[in-house]
């Protein structure tokens, strides 16, 4: 069996003139570390001979669109059975995918099921395997061979997502590539749930596969299974999760087969690559339909998941002709020892995302969609970070990357005429639950996260409100799962499950789809912990559109020092059933209260202490002032806001026992709220000599460009740098030492009297 | 001698079959929604016409009279029922708003399911002010965590009827293993209002509509089974009264989605839904025993969309644990059933992106139609599309009741797909029903590769308006060399109703680790398993026993839904001995669920090594009932001839060939079992219209079947 390397564009020579320098150079490596050449490049690879031939032999459109929807069909088999033979909450609740390569590595055609950033991303594993493994006489590439890899660095979206790559040999030619990917939770990281916030390294986050085979002869290595069970918390989850990966891609590949066998290597070779070819040019006519300019649009994370912070994300998006240029520069610096910086291939892999959900979802997935978009970062910034910089909760970075885009997305199809789907207000964008660590009441070890992650609230529209808790930003058809299988099989309780929350809304004309609240409690383990790894909790995740409101900010409520289950028992009356009432009526005599932010590092939990938290918002669309009093009154009905939000946001005069609205009195308040604004507004030019300084506050920990987008803040203003040359690096002190260190402050101030 | 009745009532026809010892005829009425029995009396009146027997000899002499009916689905979809007062557990309040999330998009095409910013759940069934948490809860073994507090239920349950609710729904957490709450809330409600007051309402319980775990599938449940429940007894009850007073004394008996019929009062509403889809697989199981077909997909292609079903030898049974009943997830164990968003009605449109067409799942429906309809239907379809290849007659379509116009369709087809391919209307038909013929073997075949069989070893049995003018092409499209368009394929669902046996499913939610792999240890507590079966077995035997059957007539059946580790795959197995009582048998019960898994998944796919369980316990009770006799309906080899030429000759377009081709018109009805149709030709009835393509041949069956084969394997057979 031979491979036509000729075929395979990563694996050419590169011409340096010098052979002999060139060869000794690339045999002497000492580590073969994410090849720039591969990264850096999202587009897709050129025609390679073998898809020149079969573009020019198969131009039936109607045949290649047959030879198509039978490999979507093998697709979307092949995801059925990751979700259904999947161990990993994540493959339960959608949260993995599979899709098909061309033998290139390029994104061909997704499962229509899943999220498609976690397949954008294998193509870059598949054209390190192609590059440096093919011809690598101590791995090779062979028919029946899986690849695994899990690290980010390499292509993936975050540690806790495994891979799975298998080739697709016909006639002893390589001819495509099939994969499986499931975010599965716990990796062996610092911490349990494979999102570690107290990674300070890349050697915190637990495994680091780069692309490696596993099996040969569709039999998974049971030496390198093994080794890898030993590395985790979650030898079960592993081994299970392994093997239906391998089997879901074989499956996937006998389909390739078949297509193969009845319609010729060339139809399905040429309905691969036009796959790719004519989201291109299609991509293309649609962005010629936008007006050309540059939006603008910036906003802040507020916190690294270890410590308070203000973080910027800085985007201008320009549109020129056929071309979309997303420029992130201005954004903050890398965090050296913390794990909430993204990698540039996630947050192109999540925009991907948003093309082919948000904006034209009728576009078939495949990586051609992002062909005709180019991107500019800074280096070693949040979103661009070196080599050895922790990754792991890129979330945190990317997802606001990700709804800053959005709105300027937005600002664009509101001219265009020809919408694909329609303009909406930011979804919300957090993951805002809980991860867990323990023992179960099976006696089983585990450690992931709840199905909550996928509860985000939907972004209001023009003419109607979002919806409620409905789907994460990155996957449509996720699952918030039922509590009642939770419960089953680990050991804590949500005593208010997924209950709407009253008030937590994205006020607007049309307001964003509410949150739910979650209170918890552990009943029945020998050793449990929880934590939490979310920003928000100081400053909004995401704005609202056109007038309307942002979401709320969200904290972490306890209650300590109380065993609810045995108040329960003894004097039910005592528990509420809200975070609201629980906080502020503090109806546990004994109980201790507080809040947190949204970040929480591993802890573990006592029985009976509750933990409290709210999913988000999505942005309210339009000014509240001009919302139909009526929809006011359901939302009270309903009581998803109260009286005072009622009058204080949308000025409602109404009577609370009839719901029935005074409209004059309410037309009157309106107005007079109108006047109010007037009387406060101010030129442009006075707003900016009252309020614009010169640099960010000397209190504020700031991170990121204040006016000028070539020059970053690192902290303090004065620290000031030339972007991308941030010198000392970002490097955060530990927060317990900070603590001690102000903790010995206060008493050596209390000492000396 | 069989004598017997069997209906289902659709939202346009009520369709009937009427046994009458060796003779079976069919007929079909109009339904009447305002009273279902002149709809029913209509259709059966035309059938006993056929025979020449009066209602009053047909009525008291008939063993049974079965009714399938898609009533509650069209209830649903209109939302006609109860204003409906929900009572959960406190801080459960928003499971159902927020249906798991994506109820955004269930019961939608993927189309809609990938576009989040016109996400929109369906306007609710119960309104969030309908919706009332009470204080207590339970544990997933049913400890009591919080005891009911009684005040807050009655509290909760005047601010319902306050707010209008005419029916109540109790579903509290995790009453599956523990009912005691949901008791107590229902003599509560009672104790408030009690049943002899007018007005009264109606408690369901949601334990007893469904067993398995999963608040809100099960609360869904327990709503349609509510918001149902009125309309379903009063339309069902008119009609058993119908019965009685025209001489039948026997109680009727009612399609149920699990497979199987009870009598009305035995019968949840939400167990009718879908009952005559699933009656036509019934009808297919029996169908393919009886004429030793082996492996059958079973397809109805309708005017909107098309459903597959399946049936394989061995008696595995494929549910689906959470169907979607219009918008709805719910979790009752129902046949296995997927419908797409084709049909004949399915728009056609150009696909700029792929340079060629793309069909439905948008339909044109009945008004204004296919643009051959004539009616203002600005757009093409599939059937305009068959129109145009020639394979419809313009003048005898429907049994002649919708004259075709061949020229608006030739028209809009030439504008809305021709133009912009830049391609003449009959070339862009054939690119429809290629593409619409490919969209429906595809799903043939994802939903058989998906649970590891290959279409080439299954006959595909094909039924509904559209079904046998599509199969040939479906069927080359996937490899199935063999078709059979069924006898009364028309109205195959009331054929199925026919076939029916007495039949109650009873489940329950279980966690029984039969393999530890933490401790590695075995199932030990055999005596538990066994209660939990016998339990089981206990209400089957009494919902049976009830209805007048005896003991000894009733049979079990054992499924056990079973799953390695924490998966979410659940392998439903069909367990031979009821009982376990020692390891072999367990032993046995692994091996056997690894064979199931394996020839699901891939062998070498089965992980025993990360543990084993039951999720599920459910046992299926049922009487069997005689069966009809369809033997004849495949054509006697020994009789096969040709048949007669035909009287019409037409010029027709077939996909592959570019000029086209002399095809023959046949009437069925001038045809008799045992005649051969050799392709291409088009045979067409009161009901269907048969395409035998080039490459295919029919041969005429009893009762109006066609048995359709590739002429390449009728050479490999002789």
């Amino acid at each position: 069996m031979t491979l036509d390397s000729n075929e395979l564009p990563g694996s050419e020579n590169p011409e340096t003139g010098d052979e002999g320098v060139s060869e000794f150079l690339r045999d002497t490596s000492l580590f073969l570390a994410p090849d720039p050449l591969i990264m850096n490049n999202h587009g897709m690879e050129e025609r390679t001979a073998l898809e020149d031939r079969s573009l020019a032999a198969e131009t039936d459109p109607a045949r290649l669109e047959i030879v198509r929807e039978r490999l979507l069909a093998g697709a979307n088999e092949s995801f059925d059975m990751l979700e259904s033979m999947g161990a990993a909450p994540g493959a339960k609740w959608g949260d993995c995918v599979s899709a098909i390569f061309t033998a290139s590595g390029d994104l061909s055609l997704a499962s229509t099921g899943g999220v498609v950033i976690f397949c954008n991303l294998v193509q870059y594993p598949i054209k390190f395997i192609n590059k440096y493994w093919t011809g690598e006489p101590t791995v090779g590439v062979r028919e029946g061979d899986a690849f695994l890899v899990n690290d980010a660095r390499y292509g993936q979206a975050h540690n806790t997502d495994q891979s799975m790559m298998m080739p697709v040999f016909w006639d002893g030619k390589l001819v495509a590539w099939v994969g499986a990917t499931v975010h599965e939770g716990e990796n062996g990281a610092i911490e349990p749930g494979g999102m570690p916030s107290m990674a300070e390294q890349v050697w915190d986050e637990g495994l680091k596969m780069s692309p490696f085979r596993v099996a040969e002869n569709y039999t998974l290595r049971r030496d390198i299974v093994t080794f890898l069970q030993n590395s985790v918390r979650e030898p079960k989850l592993q081994y299970a999760d392994m093997k239906v990966k391998m089997f879901t891609c074989r499956r996937l590949e006998q389909r390739m087969h078949e297509a193969i066998s009845e319609f010729g290597l060339e139809a399905v070779v040429a309905c691969l690559r036009s796959n790719l070819e004519d989201t291109d040019v299609e991509v293309r006519k649609r962005l010629k339909e936008w007006p050309d300019g540059t939006v603008r649009h910036s906003w802040w994370t507020d916190g690294t998941l270890r410590e308070n912070a203000m973080i910027k994300i800085n985007l201008a998006l320009t549109k020129k002709g056929d071309r979309l240029i997303f420029d992130y520069r201005g954004s903050s610096p890398e965090f050296t020892n913390r794990s909430n910086n993204s990698l540039d291939i996630t947050l192109k892999g999540m925009l991907a995302q948003l093309f082919l959900t948000y904006i034209w979802p009728d576009l078939p997935r495949n990586q051609g969609v992002l062909a005709p978009i180019e991107f500019i970062f800074d280096e070693r910034s949040i979103l661009k970070p070196d080599f050895g910089t922790p990754n792991a909760q890129s979330m945190m970075s990317v997802f606001t990357s990700w709804s800053v885009a959005q709105v300027c997305v937005m600002k664009y199809l509101y001219s265009v005429p020809d919408k694909y789907t329609r303009v909406i207000a930011p979804w919300f964008n957090m993951i805002n639950t809980f991860l867990f660590g323990g023992v179960t009441q099976h006696g089983e070890m585990v450690g992931n996260v709840c199905a909550d992650i996928n509860g985000m609230g939907g972004g209001a529209l023009s003419d109607r409100d979002g919806q409620h808790s409905c789907a994460p930003i990155f996957a449509t058809m996720a699952d918030l799962g039922e509590q009642e299988f939770m419960e089953e099989e680990m050991p804590f309780v949500q005593l208010v499950s997924k209950k709407l929350m009253k008030d937590n809304q994205g006020f607007g004309r049309q307001r964003g789809g509410m949150g739910y609240q979650m209170i918890l409690a552990l009943r029945d383990s020998p050793v449990w912990g929880f934590m939490l790894t979310a920003i928000g909790s100081k400053f909004p995740n995401v704005p609202g559109l056109f007038g309307g409101y942002g979401c709320p900010t969200y904290p972490l409520c306890r209650i300590s020092n109380v065993d609810v289950f045995e108040t329960m028992q003894s004097d039910p009356s005592q528990f509420r059933f809200s975070i609201e009432e629980l906080m502020n009526e503090r109806p546990f005599p004994e109980g201790k209260y507080s809040t947190h932010p949204m970040f929480m590092p591993y802890s573990l939990a006592e029985r009976g202490e509750l933990y409290m938290i709210a999913q988000g918002t999505g942005g309210g669309f339009g000014d509240p002032l001009e919302r139909d009093p009526e929809e006011v009154m359901r939302d009270f009905h309903e009581d998803l806001v109260s009286e005072d939000v009622a009058w204080r946001i949308y000025r409602v005069v109404f009577d609370p026992e009839t719901r029935i609205v005074d409209e004059d009195a309410t037309r009157l308040a309106r107005d007079e709220a109108r006047a109010e604004r007037l009387a406060q507004s101010m030129s442009f030019d006075d707003y900016c000599a009252e309020f614009v300084t010169e640099k960010p506050p000397a209190h504020l920990p700031y991170y990121g460009s204040w006016e000028d987008p070539a020059m970053v803040y690192a902290g303090s203003p004065d620290r000031y740098y030339p972007a991308g040359q941030v010198n000392p690096p970002v490097i955060m002190p530990n927060p317990l030492e900070v603590k001690i260190a102000r903790l010995e402050r206060e008493l050596a101030e209390a000492r000396r009297g | 001698m069989m004598e017997r009745v069997s209906v289902d009532i659709g939202g346009t026809f009520t369709d009937c079959f009427l046994v009458w010892g060796d003779q079976y005829v069919s007929a079909k009425a109009l339904t009447t929604h305002q009273n279902l029995a002149l709809g029913f009396n209509a259709a059966l009146g035309q059938a006993i016409g056929q025979l020449d027997l009066s209602l009053e000899q047909v009525m008291g002499e008939v063993d049974s009279v079965r009714y399938a009916t898609t009533l509650g689905t069209n209830a649903l979809i209109e939302r006609r029922g109860p204003t409906i007062g929900v009572i959960t557990t406190a801080g459960f309040e928003s499971s159902v708003p927020l249906s798991r999330g994506r109820g955004y998009g269930e019961g939608l095409p993927d189309r809609f399911r990938k576009d989040l910013p016109m996400a929109q759940r369906p306007e609710p069934i119960v309104p969030i002010p309908l919706i009332a948490g009470v204080r207590e809860r339970l544990s997933e073994k049913g400890e009591v965590i919080m005891a009911l507090d009684k005040e807050d239920v009655r509290s909760q349950v005047r601010k319902l009827v306050d707010r209008g609710a005419q029916a109540f729904v109790v579903s509290l957490v995790n009453s599956v293993v523990n009912p005691a709450h949901e008791l107590r809330v229902e003599e509560l409600i009672r104790s408030e209002y009690p049943e002899h007051m007018l007005g009264s309402a109606p408690i369901i319980l949601a334990h007893l509509v469904a067993g398995r775990k999963g608040e809100y599938a099960r609360t869904s449940s327990a709503i349609v089974d509510a918001f149902l429940h009125k309309a379903m007894y009063l339309g069902l009850s008119t009609l058993e009264l119908n019965l009685r007073d025209n001489g039948h004394e026997r109680p009727m008996q009612v399609v149920h989605n699990s497979g199987g019929m009870a009598q009305l009062n035995s019968t949840d509403a939400l167990q009718t839904l879908h009952s005559g889809p699933v009656a036509g697989i019934g009808a297919s199981e029996h169908l393919a025993a009886e004429t030793d077909l082996g492996n059958v997909v079973c397809s109805d292609m309708g005017g909107t969309s098309f459903d597959i079903g399946l049936v394989v030898e061995g008696g595995v049974k494929f549910y689906d644990f959470n169907p979607v009943i219009d918008r709805w997830m719910v979790n009752i164990p129902m046949v296995h059933l997927v419908t797409l968003g084709a049909g004949g009605g399915s728009v056609a449109r150009y696909d700029r992106l792929r340079r060629t067409v793309a069909v439905g799942p948008e339909s044109a429906g009945s008004d204004p139609g296919p643009a051959c309809y004539d009616k203002g239907g600005r757009d093409v379809t599939v059937t305009d599309a068959d129109l145009i290849l020639g394979y419809l007659e313009p003048d005898n379509y429907a049994g002649g009741q919708i004259a075709l116009s061949e020229k608006r369709a030739t028209s809009l087809f030439q504008r809305n797909i021709g133009k912009p391919l830049d391609i003449d209307a009959v070339a862009a038909a054939k690119l429809v029903k290629q593409k619409v013929d490919n969209d429906m073997a595809n799903g043939i075949a994802q939903e058989l590769r998906a649970r590891g069989y290959e279409p080439a070893n299954f006959t595909l049995l094909a039924y509904g308006g559209n079904g046998a003018l599509h199969a040939c092409g479906i069927a080359d499209a996937i490899g199935i060399k063999k078709v059979l368009v069924p006898p009364f394929s028309a109205i195959f669902s009331a054929v199925g109703a026919g076939n029916m046996d007495q039949l109650h499913i009873h489940e329950r939610s279980v966690y029984l680790q039969i393999y530890d792999s933490v401790t590695r240890a075995l199932l030990s507590d055999f005596d538990g398993f066994n209660a939990i079966v016998e339990q089981l077995e206990e209400r089957g035997r009494q919902d049976l026993v009830r209805q007048g059957y005896a003991e000894d007539e009733i049979e079990h059946r054992l499924e056990l839904d079973m799953r390695y580790g924490n998966q979410l795959a659940q392998t439903a197995v069909v367990v031979g001995q009821n009982r376990i009582t020692r390891n072999r048998e367990l032993l046995e019960l692994i091996a056997l669920f690894g064979r199931d898994y394996g020839k699901r998944f891939g062998e070498g796919s089965q992980a025993p090594e990360a543990g084993i369980r039951i999720n599920t316990v459910r046992v299926a009770s049922f009487v069997r009932a005689p069966k009809l006799a369809f033997s004849k309906v495949l054509p006697d080899p020994e009789t096969l001839r040709p048949a007669p030429e035909p009287e019409v000759r037409k010029f027709c377009h077939f996909i592959g060939r570019d000029e086209p081709t002399d095809t023959g018109f046949y009437r069925l009805d001038s045809l008799s079992p045992g005649h051969v149709v050799e392709g291409p030709a088009v045979v067409i009835s009161e009901s269907t219209t048969f395409l035998v393509e080039p490459g295919w041949r029919l041969s005429v069956g009893e009762y109006g079947a066609g048995w359709l084969e590739r002429q390449d394997i009728i050479g490999e057979a002789e």
